[in-house]
């Protein structure tokens, strides 16, 4: 821990970076995103496995690039990733979000992460998206902390339960999301946690014409959630924030994960893994499967 | 806003299965809906006349026609709003015909579908914006791919007309096959002599930009500006050094490596070499993949005897930009190979034929560079193998061709004329020579053609037979063609000196990628559509883009010919005016909500995508956003479908007004 600080401290006393985007320990089993730009409190940072938010999510945020602008120079951002954090930050270059230049990601060799604060990190308790995580190596960084280790047994339950709503029929699988569904109050956390949810009006909030219903309606509800997945297929790198921070337990990453599958199956193309590899959205090959043609 | 409705019957087109004064009725209901009427025809003056009086009468802001589908009479109505004084954009067309009266036949439940079609044209019109027409300049130059006759002929009657041409060919002399054909049917007038004066002008004329040995890398823009990069490959020859004396090709070492591909690989050419004397350019091309300085860095011959130090092996390729308002494609064709191994999937080889296999087995065009004066026997027939005079040939017409189980349904055209000129001109060369040819119909619709077939069979004893033939085999150096006369109703076995196969005429290689990289349309056998099959068949769909030769379907020369003539006419007249107006249905971003993801850009098929920084009241940049260049987009909406945020608006088709469609449903 002490090389991170010390890694941190230099990039804000060397003036290379603005701020440090980084996890504080709070409790014992929870830690919280913190913005440093102070040498000095640098102490604090901290990674471990409570380290669950996806701080990507910062780096697109109008505030915090102000912070970058100093004197008509752009400095630098530096933010302490997970490996598959770095995903993320592979999508948001790729999307022209941000500049690989001016992004120092610190990021480490990672285990896992425990599915929510509070518990025990063991594999009863390991994070869904690390059971089958194959990136315990973060794939771009300009800095790499932490000790390769074993990441603990745990058993895929999630691909079950998608294969499980797959072989449902029509109607009662339709049945089950407007369940799911019937519980989304519109808070939109899935929507502000999503690094990849970076539009400075989300189509939700577009008024004129109002496409989407924007109570808690039924039909407002499955609106909001089909669009949001489609939105996100071939984009989505599987971080999972979205399901930790909805307060409604919406499977959200189960849809996630189903639309990532398509992508796959249907196009070999993985969100988030190659800088070089063209986005799925806005590419074409003529080898491209086209049995989704009508 | 004060609506008019005009519902027309289509004489008894919509009115058979609609209730047009019912409809007329009801919208007159709607708010917003000053006046509304049906009448007989509304496209005929009359019924315009009508449009235009009650515009003027109840002062009207817009109007919606119920009738046929805008592809038909869009313009007309509009045109007639403009005259009357509104904005032609403030017209919607309901469609009556094609989505309602033509494809049901209750006629209550019709009328009912056609009231919410207006209803829903009648919402949309209330949120239409007045749009003008854009404007954009014609750059009046015509770049033409494909250096064949047709190229050569489109080029001329451009630049004959004043305008510049930019010529493009990849072979390194222009010319095409018809530099390769001995004589030409009807006439039996001598290719080469008719067609290298054409060459010769194309070469010396100011207005051509002539630009062999290159291709087409890649072309933007629209019609009127395109912008079209082209790679000149390199010849490893100074061009502007070299006086073709030739030293360099009669010094080459390499004598035997290399087939003569102009020859069509009926000899062998040196590592240096100009195609045919003829060449224009007569500037040779040094070929890389044989010449042994390229293998060892030694030899150097050529470098050794220019006196000019026009050989350069460091050259390199390299790329040009050219904007031209209109481009033309001529890339002709190529014949089907016929060897098992086709090479190409798509279509199984005649294994049974012995192509490739026999080398006295040829196809049409090695046949043509026999009987051609300049050819490899100086246009003494002789058999490939033993270089003896054959005394008897058999030729085989539709190999490849009208055959579906080879691949291929359509008739290449042009081998029942050259298979009957091909048996005359053996016949006047060898007179003690017979002459037999395995035919399914002859097909001699052409000027003076009929007659010429039957000279072969009158004059020149020319032996058809009509059937095909199954299989051919060598035996004590004769070639055995066993095939069926279908007239007498018996096998046939005829023991040839050697066989010339008719083969099929497919597009040229690469007319595919080159389709895509223009932007056009092609069949599933590679030829380029055409606009119209018959109203417009030397246009593509793509405005801008003509259609010259074979590269559209099997042609012959004075097909080609004209076709090119035409295909240059399309382009002049694009040329006649300074600006083209486009219509104002285009794309346009809100910088205020673009996030800059770009997707736009990457689905742009038309390259109208741009990026636009946008800047504080400092002066600073504070955010990259999508621009969309107007003069470029064409309205297609796929940009408008991708943005996730919505910051995309497609004028006439927004966002509000589709909307306001769907909620009158």
């Amino acid at each position: 821990m002490n090389e991170l600080i010390k890694h941190a401290r230099e990039l804000l006393e060397s003036g290379e970076v603005a701020a440090v985007i980084g996890y504080r320990q709070v409790s014992a089993k929870r830690t919280k995103p913190v913005i440093i730009t102070d040498p000095e409190e640098t102490s604090a940072l901290v990674f471990n496995e409570y380290c669950l938010n996806n701080l990507a999510v910062y780096l697109t945020k109008a505030r915090i690039k102000l912070l970058c602008k100093k004197n008509d120079k752009v400095l630098k951002l530096a933010i302490t990733a997970k490996p598959c954090d770095v995903h993320s930050i592979v999508a948001l270059i790729q999307e022209n979000q941000i500049d690989r230049d001016t992004i120092h990601i610190i990021s480490f060799n990672c285990h896992g992460v425990a599915k929510d604060f509070g518990f025990d990190f063991n594999g009863d308790n390991l994070a869904s998206k690390c059971i089958t995580c194959e990136t315990h190596k973060p794939l771009y960084y300009d800095k790499l902390f932490g000790e390769v280790m074993e990441t603990p047994q745990a058993s895929d339950t999630a691909i079950a339960r998608i294969k499980e709503i797959e072989s449902m029929p029509h109607n009662e699988r339709f049945e089950f999301f407007k369940g799911e569904f019937d519980k989304c109050i519109k808070c939109y956390a899935c929507r502000a946690v999503c690094p990849l949810c970076y539009c400075q009006r989300c189509i939700t909030d577009k008024t004129i014409p109002c496409w989407i219903e924007t109570s808690s309606h039924q039909r407002g509800n499955f609106a909001w959630n089909v669009i949001r997945a489609f939105h996100l297929s071939g984009r989505c790198t599987g971080c999972g924030e979205c399901d930790r921070a909805c307060p409604a337990d919406i499977p959200l990453s189960l849809i996630n994960r189903k639309m990532s599958m398509e992508a796959k199956n249907l196009f070999s193309f993985v969100s988030g893994r190659s800088l070089e590899t063209p986005t799925l959205v806005g590419s074409y090959n003529e080898k491209d499967n086209d049995e989704l043609f009508m | 806003m004060k609506i008019g409705v005009f519902i027309c019957h289509c004489g008894e087109n919509i009115s058979s299965t609609v209730d047009c004064p019912r409809v007329a009725d009801v919208c007159r209901g709607y708010s917003g809906v000053e006046y509304s009427v049906d009448y007989k025809y509304m496209c005929s003056d009359p019924g315009q006349n009508l449009i235009k009086n009650a515009i003027h009468k109840y002062d009207l802001d817009a109007i919606v026609v119920g009738s046929c589908s805008p592809h038909m009479h869009e313009r007309t109505f509009r045109n007639a709003a403009v005259s009357a004084g509104i904005n032609p954009f403030m017209v919607e067309i309901a469609n009556l015909r094609e989505h309602c009266s033509w494809v049901h036949d209750d006629i209550e439940a019709s009328s009912r579908k056609a009231i919410e079609l207006m209803r829903m044209a009648i919402e949309k019109v209330k949120r239409d914006k007045p749009l003008t027409k854009i404007k954009v300049p014609v750059t009046k130059r015509v770049l033409v791919i494909g250096g064949g006759i047709a190229g050569i002929q489109a080029a001329l009657d451009t630049a004959n007309a004043g305008y510049e041409v930019v010529l493009v060919e990849k072979e390194p002399s222009i010319g095409g096959h018809m530099s390769q054909l001995s004589e030409t049917f009807p006439t039996l007038d001598c290719s080469q002599c008719i067609l290298t004066p054409r060459m010769v002008e194309v070469h010396q004329h100011p207005k051509i930009k002539l630009m062999t040995y290159s291709e087409v890398e890649r072309v933007e823009g629209f019609i009127g500006n395109f912008k079209v990069t082209i790679k000149k490959k390199a010849r490893h020859i100074n061009e502007d050094k070299c006086s073709g004396c030739g030293m360099c090709i009669t010094k080459c070492p390499i004598k035997k490596k290399a087939y003569n591909s102009f020859e069509e690989d009926l000899a062998f050419r040196p590592a240096v070499y100009v195609p045919f004397p003829q060449a224009i350019p007569n500037i040779p091309v040094i070929d890389e993949t044989v010449c042994t300085y390229y293998k060892t860095g030694k030899c150097g011959m050529c470098l050794k005897v220019c006196d000019r130090e026009a050989i350069d092996f460091a050259q390199k390729d390299t790329m040009h930009v050219a904007d031209v308002g209109a481009i033309i494609v001529a890339t002709g064709f190529k014949l089907y190979n016929i060897e098992k191994k086709s090479g190409d999937s798509k279509y199984k080889g005649y294994g049974e034929y012995g192509y490739g296999k026999y080398r006295d087995v040829i196809d049409g065009l090695q046949f043509e560079r026999i009987a051609s004066a300049s050819g490899p026997t100086s246009g003494e027939i002789k058999r490939p193998s033993d270089g003896r005079v054959p005394k008897k040939i058999a030729f085989i017409q539709c190999v490849g061709s009208r055959d579906d189980s080879k691949g291929i349904s359509y008739c290449s055209k042009i081998c029942c004329m050259y298979t009957a000129k091909q048996a005359m001109l053996y016949r006047h060369k060898v007179h003690d020579g017979e002459a037999y040819i395995f035919y399914m119909d002859i097909r001699a619709g052409g000027k003076m053609y009929e007659e010429f077939v039957r000279r072969a069979i009158e004059e020149d004893k020319v032996k058809y037979i009509r059937g095909r033939v199954s299989r051919i085999y060598e035996e004590d150096g004769k070639y055995i063609v066993k095939g069926e006369d279908t007239l007498a109703g018996m096998p046939v076995e005829i023991d040839a000196d050697m066989v010339v196969l008719a083969t099929a005429m497919i597009p040229q290689d690469g007319a595919e990628s080159l389709a895509r990289t223009i932007g056009i349309p092609y069949d599933k056998y590679g030829f380029f559509n055409e606009a119209h099959p018959k109203l417009r068949p030397v246009e593509s769909t793509t405005a801008g883009v003509f259609l010259a030769g074979a590269c559209q379907s099997p042609k012959d020369i004075p097909e080609s010919v004209s076709m090119a003539s035409a295909a240059a006419s399309k382009a002049i007249i694009l040329f006649a005016n300074d600006t083209l107006e486009r219509e104002p249905v285009v794309a346009k971003v809100n910088e205020d909500i673009c996030a800059g993801c770009f997707y736009c850009m990457k689905v742009c098929p038309y390259g109208a995508v741009e990026v636009k920084d946008v800047k504080d009241m400092n002066g600073i940049v504070y955010k990259e956003v999508a621009y969309i260049n107007q003069g470029v987009c064409q309205g297609c909406g796929t940009c408008t479908a991708t943005c996730l945020s919505k910051s995309i608006e497609l004028a006439g088709f927004n966002n509000e007004e589709i909307f306001a469609e769907i909620a009158a449903l």
